[in-house]
């Protein structure tokens, strides 16, 4: 197969950034879209070119490295990571636009690399529970529901690609933080820290740069994991509810729900 | 910490709780570490009707006895807490009906001990502790894309930091610390196929190696027996647990013939022979491969339990499990041995400790149990937290040399110095030729003449890595330089593995030599150890430490 690329080129942050073209001929159409990028790089190095900087790690759709906006749609054309995006999937011929997973909140490093830090710190503002110190706990001593066990993981499967962030008109990463919160907040021993959680979470993701969430529903359509939208009105639940509680405390006027 | 995989994060965790200061680095943001790849479970013998002796037992004889007993002892009494640990900290293990934690079989198990989150077991622990570590995060300073490039040691000969390259903007820089332990993981990318991921270049071992540690069992290289042929994406062994079976050509489960009770269900190196043996003899398929049938499972218990090798199997291979047979072979899958360290993840060096895959404690011995890995990496890196941490509070601050950030440099410029005018080669070919000639002789089946020629390979190679030229000069996001570097490292790891395979004359476990078919423990029953002297490895021996289960047959 063949096919004409047009790959954002930026040298680093700093540096403006621009799209070249580079035309692939004789493509294996069972290679992955990684490996035909590889080939290309192959090349760039041979005629003394800089190969495209782009992230990939496990190549089999697990570790949530790579992050590629093709043609437009984060991880391109069949909701699976990139790794995961074959050239069969393109008819032949046909012109591809690479970019990288860019919003507000993912500025770019360099050619097809982001910076997706922004996470990690809507994370660290309470997406995790807090398990002190005291008597060793027996097994099983907080039964879980299967329906509510198989929730939580439908949540947990998240692995924090940014894809839902790249597709978002809005730039807003509610599917990841909702999905987070969600996977806690499901479980017992996730309970008593519920409302901390999705205040503290929501408040970085607002400052981080990330734009609000409208209901365009674009993030479920990308993410690889099939995360659904539901867990944002999770998300948003427990954000009005923890509000509510935090007013009540200040003595605020506001009646019970 | 270097590395932030399970093994580095949970030691930086156990580090933490202690009240030191703890710095964690990685080449890559850790949730991308390939402890995510791990997707069956972990074990740990939790239910009333299961001990931890039975625990041992298996995990003993799936070693072909050369796990270490008293390592492997205290691994197995520790594994029911950290499960429930674990679960306090969010893991959404698999329930059943009563809401109760449930288990799956795995091979080489007496009894299915295995927890599990469907077939996600290792990405869904390591976000969690992810989130432990974000908790932590004022004890704990990170550094996300940062290469390590050599290991400090000091006058003394004890290790006080290391060199580390920024990806990000390339420069170099020197990390003093009072206790190192090293978590990076294993070596598959030296061979391939493989089902490791691509950052698994074996630099610990190789950075261990030349800071003067002993390395151990370096022969011992696992083969999962369920791999895609082409590029070695891996079925996890829930597959067969959750009761798939193994055909050959003629659609016989032929394991009826090499492990009449536990059929597929047998440890990994005994299935991998078998496969190998069926291809070997003609009753494989024509591309080398044998079939795994999964369509034995139900349905509802498929997409319930075995999810994301659904998605590999379209994806990778263009087969609907859940209708066919999908073909597969054995692939080069986990190093047991590594840099050899104590119970408590010291190594032969002072203030440096391992844990996870890059260290050899010996709890796998000649053969991992499918399960044990998490486990390992959990134990084995909180406890070298534990004593790392006690260590750092007992000395004073040490000083490291300043040399070593010039040295780094001095390495990364003479790469960058050369061109493809100078008569060198390039990184890939050099790792391709490497990995291809690994797989041919240091696979399930080896001989001697094949070691010798695997390992003449890798000797021209080593001198063909200095002669290695890059094409990009750049210093943001060099991918070039660090697979320049990868290699050094990985090429280190080959010639040990191969000198190690070469030396040990028997078949134990993994390490199958067609010219010495039979185990033989009155010369063997011990561990292989190298330690770098000049260009060659020293070899010397240790015992295998044996508390209550004396070598017998093993049989499946």
């Amino acid at each position: 197969m063949k096919f004409t690329l047009r790959i954002w080129r930026q040298a680093d942050a700093e540096s403006e950034g621009a799209y070249e073209r580079y035309e692939m001929p004789d493509i294996d159409p069972d290679a992955s879209f990684l490996e035909m990028l590889d080939v290309l790089n192959d090349r760039l190095v041979k005629d003394g070119g800089r190969p495209v900087a782009f992230d990939s790690d496990c190549r089999e759709g697990i570790c949530g490295t790579c992050s590629l906006v093709i043609d437009g749609i984060a991880h391109g054309p069949r909701q699976a990571t990139s790794c995961q995006i074959f050239m069969r999937d393109f008819a032949d011929g046909s012109e591809i636009t690479v970019g990288p997973f860019r919003s507000a909140a993912f500025p770019v490093l360099r050619d097809l690399i982001v910076d997706r830090s922004a996470f990690d710190r809507v994370q660290q503002a309470g997406g995790y529970i807090s398990v002190n110190a005291g008597p060793k706990p027996e097994p099983n001593s907080m039964p879980v529901h299967p329906e509510t066990q198989e929730a939580a993981m439908d949540a947990a499967i998240c692995i924090g690609c940014g894809a839902c962030v790249a597709a978002c008109p809005n730039g807003s990463g509610m599917l990841f933080t909702g999905a987070k919160v969600t996977h806690l907040n499901l479980l017992p021993q996730g309970e008593p820290e519920q409302h901390h959680r999705a205040r503290a979470m929501v408040r970085q993701h607002d400052a981080e740069g990330f734009g609000a969430c409208t209901n365009t529903g674009e993030c479920q359509e990308v993410c690889p994991q099939h995360i659904s939208i539901k867990v944002i009105g999770e998300l948003n639940r427990e954000y009005r509810k923890a509000m509510v509680r935090k007013l009540r405390e200040r003595g605020g006027a506001i009646r019970p729900q | 910490m270097i590395g932030a995989g399970l093994a580095g994060q949970r030691a930086a965790l156990a580090a933490a709780e202690t009240g030191v200061s703890v710095g964690i680095v990685s080449k890559v943001h850790p949730v991308r570490s390939h402890s995510n790849a791990a997707q069956g479970g972990i074990n740990a013998a939790l239910d009333p009707g299961d001990s931890w002796e039975s625990h041992a037992f298996d995990t003993i004889k799936g070693s072909d006895y050369l796990g270490d007993q008293d390592a492997i002892e205290i691994m197995c009494r520790e594994a029911p807490e950290e499960v429930v640990h674990l679960e306090r900290l969010g893991v959404p293990f698999h329930r059943n009906e009563e809401g109760k934690l449930g288990t799956r079989a795995f091979g080489g198990a007496s009894q299915a001990r295995t927890f599990y989150v469907a077939d996600i077991t290792g990405q869904a622990i390591m976000h969690v502790l992810y989130e432990q570590l974000m908790r932590f995060s004022a004890a704990v300073d990170r550094y996300e894309e940062w290469f390590t490039t050599s290991l400090a040691i000091d006058g003394r000969g004890e290790c006080v930091g290391a060199s580390l390259r920024n990806i990000r903007d390339g420069s170099t820089e020197l990390f003093e610390a009072k206790s190192v332990i090293l978590a990076t993981g294993g070596n598959g990318q030296i061979w391939r196929p493989t089902t490791n991921a691509l950052i698994c270049t074996g630099d610990g071992i190789a950075m261990a190696y030349r800071a003067g540690a002993e390395l151990m069992d370096m022969e011992m290289v696992q083969y999962h027996p369920t791999t895609l042929a082409r590029k070695g994406f891996l079925i996890t062994e829930g597959a067969r647990g959750e009761g798939a079976h193994l055909l050959n050509a003629d659609g016989e489960r032929f394991m009826e013939r090499y492990a009449p009770n536990k059929m597929e269900l047998a440890s990994r190196d005994v299935v991998s022979r078998a496969e190998q043996t069926e291809i070997n003899e003609g009753r494989g398929f024509p591309d080398g491969t044998v079939a795994l049938d999964v369509t034995v499972v139900p349905r509802k218990r498929i997409h319930e339990a075995l999810r994301e090798i659904v998605l590999v199997g379209r994806d990778f291979a263009g087969v609907d499990i859940t209708r066919e047979p999908i073909h597969i072979k054995p692939g080069n899958h986990y190093m047991m041995g590594g840099v050899r360290t104590d119970v408590h993840g010291a190594t032969t060096i002072p203030g440096l400790y391992a844990a996870g895959e890059v260290a050899c404690v010996s709890v796998h011995g000649g053969n991992r149990l499918g399960a044990n890995s998490l486990l390992d990496t959990l134990i084995f890196g909180r406890r070298s937290g534990e004593h790392a941490s006690a260590r750092a509070k007992r000395i004073a601050a040490p000083t490291a040399p300043k040399a070593l950030v010039a040295d780094a440099q001095k390495r990364v410029d003479a790469i960058l110095s050369r061109s493809a005018d100078d008569g060198g080669r390039r990184v890939a070919e050099i790792r391709h030729e490497m990995s291809v000639e690994m797989d041919r002789y240091m696979g399930v089946f080896r001989d001697g003449e094949g070691i010798q020629t695997g390992l003449d390979t890798v000797k021209r190679l080593k001198e063909d890595i200095a002669k290695v030229y890059v094409d990009d000069h750049s210093s943001v996001f060099n991918q070039d330089i660090l697979a320049a570097l990868e290699l050094e490292f990985m090429l280190d790891n080959a010639e040990c593995s191969c000198i190690a395979a070469l030396h040990r004359t028997e078949s134990r476990g993994a390490h199958t030599r067609t010219d010495f078919p039979e185990r033989n423990d009155d010369e063997w029953l011990k561990h292989v150890n190298l330690t770098r002297d000049g260009d060659e490895p020293d070899i010397s021996y240790s015992d295998v430490s044996i508390t209550q289960w004396q070598p017998a047959e093993r049989t499946y």
